[in-house]
């Protein structure tokens, strides 16, 4: 029996040691990336079943405990994260080797990203946070910028937006460190009191992840920089890096910074998460452009997953908190399908403005299939995993009776539908035909559809989610 | 001294606002590597000499070379941009950052000093250094210093993956006062490299500063017209060596595991050994690394005569 400590390593370790190795020798580098990818699906899983049976654990690393050393913890949070990390960065490795372009940094830089997430989504040391999302931060620049052309403006705007949130980050760390002489999750939480460096500490931290997250009114950079990078990374962007920021505002807000919640921040948070699913599904209303589409729709999904904060309190928080973890899922699931799918279709087009696209035909009937099935778990149609998350969130926001999260959800549901429609109609349009040279066939478009056939499935797995997300309360979900 | 830490302070602030906001990029280069200096001399008056020299090496030395190189590939244009009187949204920002400092100030006022300095005194026996500052970077907190010597790895990667690098990679005109300086001067750069480095368990220094001067070293002797020696190619040990400080320490990090250790601890009795090691790869590939920084793109695979002429 391998100890879940040890696989905890191997998420963090191999994909660096992979980076390593497609560096040195670029000409192994998809063999590299296969074995690395099936390392961290293994390990990803067999940690989510240990959290299943035994619940989560934490440990220091180096021998050395907190306040001085660092510490790592999983639960049922982290753990499925981790999970959904692995599914994706996988199915995009796949994607991206069937594309069979001729850019050996791709996979280092890949796999950079990939340990950062899962260095970030262990981490336990506010400092330690730190240094992972800054190495998050830069893969994902160097990724985007891969596409050329515009895409380089983009991803310099990306570049800056993401070190002013690093720096507003770090300045509340600081705060927070020479408040209480320690980094870890666990002794802040244990000491915290509301006093000023306290608050202006965790505001300067939360402030500096919703610009990360791309949280309404701070998404200004992500369109274009989703929208523009090469279809694999803006997948991983989308579904996993965007995720990434959100997850570890939820993780403070509701570990360390719990002795700092009220109606204010609960108020102030719940709207910026409905403006963020409004004003994200307005402007995905209007896009030209497939990718623009998707890109914006990530702004407006977000705001859902927000919405955590104002109803994972008081009666009903289990369920919303098990509803919203679901949520991000799901929609991380479905969104890198999505980004995959039209990623073949454009290849396939060779553009992807709405208006000249041909509907489902020769070549593209699975990514357009794909695109359909991702699109069901977007709006939460049954059995999918968006519906269960809506389902379990609107649950807690009427056991507390927040009517007007409730309303939001609601309708913030429909535009995500109107979108999603608008996005389908192309799909009953007479097929193009289309070049024999593009699309990467089915092997192309097979990773975009498991990843749909996952969110639409992932409902189903009702109870499992129920089982793992519930031990949270002890390690840093809500009480 | 109050009135030279009062100088220091608003001299700092003057010059970031002129790196900032000075019409013309070279004088804002100026400001921002004299900024630099400064900085070092706040962090000596802070009794931070391991920032101090990290500040000076990196901060106005490597950067400084940095952005003068950028500087002079960039078209002249004698476009002095917006001046600041004529930028609406300082309306927003300058009362916004003084909010901010203002409450930063009040916060920091109100901050008891705990830091971890005694409890790492404490345990400084078993970290296998005498210098507190390297037993938290090499051992202690060994797992963040992993994570930042692969930012370096992956910056190098990051500027390669952008494309090949500019020709040629030295100025067409320089003084032949700089090619023989650079000839005597590069073993001095190795050799208090070294002496950094050796300095690093027991005193100021380690790793960090140490491959920065061989770095700036490397920089020099390629400003006075040394073939740089760095290939992007796959060929040859360049590859191995700009990875090589992270793939020690992830290889050392899992070694230990061998040993019945878990994750990152070092054996009792090896961890001072442990150190050294770490110390000398990651300094030669941060040495490594600030030189690939400064040729801004991949080299070309041979350094021929046909790779200058390009």
């Amino acid at each position: 029996m391998i100890q879940p400590e040890s696989l905890v390593v191997l998420l963090v370790g191999l994909p660096l040691l992979g980076a390593i190795l497609t560096f040195v020798y670029p000409r192994a580098a998809t063999a590299v990336t296969a074995a690395c990818a099936a390392g961290m699906l293994g390990a990803a899983s067999g940690v989510a079943y240990a959290v299943m049976v035994g619940g989560g654990w934490s440990q220091d690393l180096g021998g050395w405990a907190p306040p001085l050393g660092i510490g790592w913890q999983v639960d049922g949070l982290s753990a499925s994260l981790l999970l959904l990390t692995a599914i994706v960065g996988s199915a995009g490795a796949a994607h991206r080797a069937v594309e069979g372009l001729d850019q050996p940094f791709f996979w280092p830089l890949w796999l950079f990203l990939w340990g950062a997430l899962n260095a970030l989504f262990l981490g336990a040391d506010l400092f330690n946070l730190y240094v992972a999302l800054e190495v998050l931060a830069l893969a994902a620049v160097a990724l985007i910028a891969m596409a050329g052309g515009g895409a380089l403006p983009a991803a310099w705007r990306y570049l800056l937006a993401s070190l002013l949130g690093s720096t507003v980050y770090l300045m509340g760390v600081a705060l927070l460190y020479g408040r209480y002489g320690a980094l870890d999750l666990g002794l802040i939480a244990g000491a915290l009191e509301p006093d000023l460096p306290s608050a202006l500490g965790a505001g300067l931290i939360c402030l500096g992840l919703l610009l990360k997250a791309a949280v309404f009114p701070l998404h200004f950079w992500l369109p274009s920089a989703h929208g523009r990078a090469p279809t694999v990374v803006s997948a991983a962007l989308s579904a996993l890096v965007v995720a990434a920021a959100w997850y570890l505002l939820v993780r403070l807000w509701f570990g360390p910074f719990a002795g700092l919640q009220g109606p204010g921040p609960d108020w102030l948070f719940g709207l910026i998460g409905t403006g963020a699913m409004l004003w994200g599904g307005l402007l995905a209303l209007v896009q030209r452009r497939l990718k623009m589409l998707i890109a914006y729709s990530t702004v407006s999904q977000l705001g859902f997953g927000l919405l955590v904060i104002p109803l994972a309190v008081g009666a009903g928080a289990e369920s919303a908190w098990r509803g919203a973890v679901v949520l991000v899922l799901a929609h991380g699931l479905a969104k890198a399908g999505l980004f995959l799918a039209a990623g073949s279709i454009a290849r396939a087009h060779g553009h992807d403005r709405l208006d000249a696209l041909g509907g489902m035909g020769a070549g593209v009937v699975l990514p357009w299939l794909a695109l359909v099935l991702a699109g069901a778990s977007l709006i939460g149609l049954p059995p999918s995993g968006g519906f269960l998350g809506k389902w379990w969130m609107l649950q807690g926001a009427l056991a507390a009776g927040g009517w007007v999260w409730v309303a939001a959800i609601l309708l913030g549901t429909l535009l995500t539908a109107v979108y999603v429609f608008r996005m389908l109609s192309v799909v009953i349009r007479p097929a193009a035909p289309v070049p024999p040279a593009g699309g990467g066939g089915l092997p192309g478009a097979l990773p975009a559809f498991v990843l749909a056939l996952l969110a639409l499935g992932l409902g189903l797995a009702a109870p499992v989610l129920e089982h793992l997300l519930s031990g949270d309360a002890m390690t840093g979900g809500p009480a | 001294m109050l009135v030279f830490d009062a100088l220091l302070a608003g001299a700092l602030i003057w010059l970031a606002w002129q790196a900032t906001h000075t019409p013309g990029l070279f004088r804002s280069v100026i400001s921002f590597i004299v900024f630099g200096l400064l900085m070092a001399l706040a962090w000596v008056r802070l009794e931070a000499p391991d920032i101090a020299l990290a500040e000076a090496a990196i901060g106005a030395g490597a950067t400084g070379a940095l952005l003068l190189s950028a500087l002079g590939r960039l078209a002249v244009t004698h476009e002095a941009g917006t001046p600041w009187q004529e930028r609406p949204d300082l309306y927003f920002w300058i009362p916004a950052g003084a909010a901010l400092l203002g409450l930063l100030t009040l916060a920091a006022w109100a901050l008891p000093t705990p830091g971890l300095g005694d409890d790492v005194r404490r345990v400084l026996p078993d970290s296998g250094v005498a210098n507190p500052v390297t037993a938290v970077l090499l051992n202690i907190r060994a797992f963040d210093t992993l994570l930042e010597i692969g930012v370096l790895l992956l910056a190098t990667i990051a500027i390669w993956s952008l494309g090949r690098m500019p020709m040629p990679s030295a100025p067409a005109v320089r003084s032949p006062a700089l090619t023989a300086l650079g000839r005597v001067l590069f073993p001095m750069f190795v050799l208090v490299s070294a002496y950094l480095l050796w300095r690093g368990s027991h005193a100021p220094g380690g790793a960090f500063p140490a491959g920065a001067v061989v770095g700036a070293g490397g920089i020099l002797s390629i400003l006075a017209g040394a073939q740089p020696w760095l290939t992007g190619g796959v060929r040859g040990p360049w590859r191995i060596l700009l990875s090589l400080g992270f793939a020690t320490m992830l290889a050392v990090a899992w070694g230990v595991m061998a040993l019945g250790q878990p994750f990152f601890a070092y054996p009792p009795g090896l961890a001072g050994l442990i150190v050294l090691v770490l110390e000398l790869a990651a300094g030669l590939s941060i040495a490594m690394s600030l030189v690939a920084l400064y040729l801004a793109g991949q080299p070309p695979d041979h350094w021929g005569p046909e790779a200058a002429r390009r």
